[in-house]
């Protein structure tokens, strides 16, 4: 049987899904910070990388 | 992740998240929300705490809760869930002060060893994007699950 503890250092943590949450759907709830985002990518982009 | 995490809940597109802080200052509800930006596939992950009298959300407020270590690794579980549904998404994450970056830095920097196998870990400096390392003040920083590799 999983234990607690085992369950608490999987890096992928066990996730509840609570229906309340839903509420907050399609909101930006931090818009400075999207704001600021979408200023760093117009600016520099993504990283460059090469898919292996 | 061998740190103590809060439980998490999250919608279930795992794109709004929700845990409690307990702390000194007693049980405060906190969101992550990841939310796509102008460029399909890039998401920003922000952190804030709920006033559950007004339903307003503020990422600017110090908590000072005495639990930051247990919040960072909480969040870090919410990028591994979140890159988990969507292993192709950019994930970027500023803070809303100077003070707050910089704890991000901590974090990451705190968690690099055990996250850099599975992320592609980058900070910006100057408006460029550079392979994350330790002990570098960057102003803000993207991560992506482990499925590219860095050309530089």
């Amino acid at each position: 049987m999983t234990t607690i503890a085992e369950l608490n250092k999987r890096k992928t943590p066990i996730v509840k899904i609570d229906k309340s949450l839903e509420k907050y759907k399609g909101k930006v709830l931090f818009p400075e910070k999207l704001a600021k985002a979408n200023e760093v990518l117009k600016k520099i982009g993504l990283p460059k990388i090469e898919k292996k | 992740m061998k740190q103590p995490k809060y439980p998490l809940n999250a919608e279930q597109d795992l794109m709004i998240f929700k845990f409690v802080s307990e702390g000194t200052k007693g049980l405060i509800p906190k969101l992550i929300e990841f939310t796509e930006t102008n460029l399909n596939g890039f998401y920003n992950l922000s952190l804030g705490d709920v006033d559950e009298k007004t339903g307003k959300i503020n990422d600017k407020v110090v908590t000072n809760n005495n639990d930051t270590e247990k919040v960072l690794a909480t969040v870090v579980g919410a990028v591994y869930a979140f890159t988990d549904k969507y292993p192709d998404a950019w994930v970027y994450a500023t803070g809303s002060t100077e003070s707050r970056t910089r704890l991000y830095r901590i974090g990451i920097t705190k968690y690099l060893d055990e996250v850099k196998g599975d992320f592609n870990i980058f900070g910006e400096i100057n408006d460029n994007w550079f392979p994350f390392e330790k002990g570098i003040k960057y102003e803000g920083f993207v991560v992506q699950r482990k499925i590219t590799k860095f050309v530089p």
